[in-house]
């Protein structure tokens, strides 16, 4: 396809969000519009919005990569991302959340914490959590959508970042709350439909059907290199063996990490404070289910299957051919489908990016704004809160872009877990108790909370032999990269011991002090 | 099954649409069920120490 038709293509869709941008900004005029779209969004919007968020280019090219070295094993965490992510998130959160937050008028999940455990540490901490945590999780997005810019307009890498910063940055700092559930429902119908015709098209590029195509590649298994069998691979149809690392970097980091992470992740809690009542939840648990197992499904298939076109193609499976394991899908999707189809992916891709981060730096420009600045620093007294929160958008997404300038490669998926484990074991025992746990007072959340972030970082520090030995600072004080060397530690993820040491204080806490003064008798 | 020897990826596939039909049922079954008018049963209690 030529760079010009190319170009015409991108040129219609910039110019779609920029009307759904404007239309979000014509309808936001005061801060609850700018923090929840008023608090009466449309089912469809919200469900497609939330799908949208949830899946970033970091699930579909991160991810996507992940499953062209690892195999079929990655659609557990699509099971999850459906299981966890929508029906338990939608029908045993969302619901209690929604009218928790009509109850306390809290528009954010900092303030819906706080107010709920009527502690305002509580809300500077969640808002810190956020701030801090969070740009890790916008930069390795934003890298995933430039990695796919670059790949198919052949552009620098750097120009790709800063154009795709910009339009970002422009539509979310204009358009709010509205602004970001309109545009990001209208990225999930170009996600939905791209994924489900990757899906179909598949198979013509392979020249098979969907089982002799498994079956393909389930006799590739002797092609597996000696250096993934070494870590348990056992080919792209099997699970890695039980207990070996590969099988503790799938099921602990990425499968458990993002699918129970996920259930904490404040960018997602917060549309649930956007519908009018639980009518929304309701219907739209089947919407975003779908669109889930069409949009994640489908890649993480696809990445699987990538191996079988590459060795039809070039001989060689898709990490040999391709080292980058970022770089894999864009490249198959490069390889394997018609051109006018490329065009058309990448703007799902930009699609993914774009909704995940707009609302990423949505959740952290009104964290720093709205709950660290004019909640507890101005004590609710700031003036011209919108205009606060602006600042607060900017900022954030400025620091997310100079944080893609330090991110190795590889990274996509791994920044995604390492967000998603910060987020459950610092905020899911809280969050849970404050729907479902009278007894549990403030003091219990808030340790709680303390103790996940600070397990989190001190098993990613000291423990997890990626990170520790990247970082540097174990082998600076002790003189090893991890502090526990013996099997299985250094693979074990953070999450699997902050969000046990979480729970942990949490309920010891509760049961040692007299009961809370923030008790509900039903949420 | 389907060119999947492995049950334990071939069953993340099954479950897959077992998630999908059972919020389908939810979604048909609770379509019109709100829960606004109850909201005001919903308090916060102070209880002193």
């Amino acid at each position: 396809m030529s760079s010009y038709t190319l170009g015409l293509i991108v040129l219609v869709y910039v110019f779609a969000l920029a009307g759904l941008s404007w239309l979000g900004f014509r309808h936001t005029k005061n801060a609850k519009d700018m923090l929840t779209g008023g608090g009466n969004m449309n089912t469809i919007v919200m469900a497609l919005s939330y799908g949208a968020t949830f899946i970033s280019a970091s699930a579909i090219v991160g991810f996507g990569g992940v499953a062209a070295a690892f195999g079929m094993g990655i659609q557990w965490l699509c099971l999850l991302n459906i299981f966890m992510g929508v029906i338990i998130a939608f029908i045993l959160f969302g619901k209690r959340t929604r009218r928790l937050g009509a109850q306390l008028h809290a528009h954010t999940f900092p303030q819906l914490l706080g107010r709920h455990f009527k502690y305002k540490p509580i809300q500077v901490l969640t808002a810190a959590i956020i701030v801090l945590g969070m740009p890790l999780y916008a930069a390795v997005v934003l890298k995933g959508g430039a990695v796919f810019v670059e790949q198919i307009f052949e552009i620098d890498y750097n120009i790709a970042l800063f154009i795709f910063t910009l339009i970002i940055a422009l539509y979310v700092i204009t358009g709010g709350m509205k602004g970001v559930m309109y545009t990001s429902a209208f990225q999930a119908i170009v996600m939905f439909l791209c994924m489900g015709f990757l899906f179909f098209f598949l198979y013509r590029a392979l020249g098979m059907g969907f089982t002799e195509a498994n079956q393909a590649l389930t006799d590739m298994q002797e092609r597996v290199p000696a250096h993934l069998a070494q870590i348990g691979h056992q080919g792209w149809t099997a699970m890695p063996l039980t207990g070996s690392p590969q099988w503790y970097t799938l099921v602990t980091s990425l499968i458990l990490g993002v699918g129970i992470g996920c259930l904490a992740q404040p960018q997602l809690v917060v549309r649930f404070l956007t519908v009018r009542s639980s009518k929304q939840l309701n219907q739209g648990v089947f919407v975003g289910s779908l669109f889930l197992l069409v949009t994640v499904g489908a890649v993480y298939h696809a990445g699987a299957l990538s191996n079988l076109f590459f060795m039809k193609t070039t001989g060689k499976i898709a990490v040999e051919y391709i080292s980058d394991i970022d770089k894999i899908i864009p490249a198959f999707i490069n390889a394997s489908m018609p051109k006018w189809f490329t065009a058309i992916f990448m703007l799902s891709i930009l699609s993914a990016s774009m909704s995940t981060l707009s609302s990423q730096v949505h959740v952290m420009g009104t964290s720093a704004a709205t709950d660290i600045y004019a909640d507890a620093i101005k004590n609710n007294e700031a003036k011209n809160t919108t205009y606060i929160i602006r600042v607060g958008i900017f900022v954030s997404i400025l620091l997310s872009y100079l944080v893609c300038y330090v991110l190795e490669e590889g990274v996509i998926a791994r920044g995604t877990a390492i967000f998603m484990g910060l987020c459950a074991a610092s905020f899911l025992p809280a969050y849970v108790a404050s729907l479902y746990w009278p007894r549990c007072g403030k003091r219990a959340a808030f340790w709680s909370m303390v103790t996940g972030a600070g397990a989190s970082v001190f098993a990613l520090l000291f423990l997890h032999q990626k990170e520790a030995a990247a970082v540097g600072l174990c082998r600076w004080l002790f003189g090893r990269d991890v502090l526990i060397e013996a099997y299985p530690w250094p693979v074990v993820d953070p999450i699997i011991i902050a969000l046990p040491l979480a729970t942990l204080v949490l309920i010891v806490l509760t049961y040692l002090q007299p009961k809370s003064n923030a008790l509900i008798d039903k949420v | 099954m389907f060119g999947i020897p492995d049950p334990g990826v071939w069953l993340a596939y099954v479950l897959e649409i077992a998630c999908l039909l059972f919020a389908a049922w939810y979604g048909i079954r609770y379509w019109n069920q709100d829960d606004t008018k109850n909201e005001h049963e919903v308090q916060h209690k102070n209880t002193k120490k």
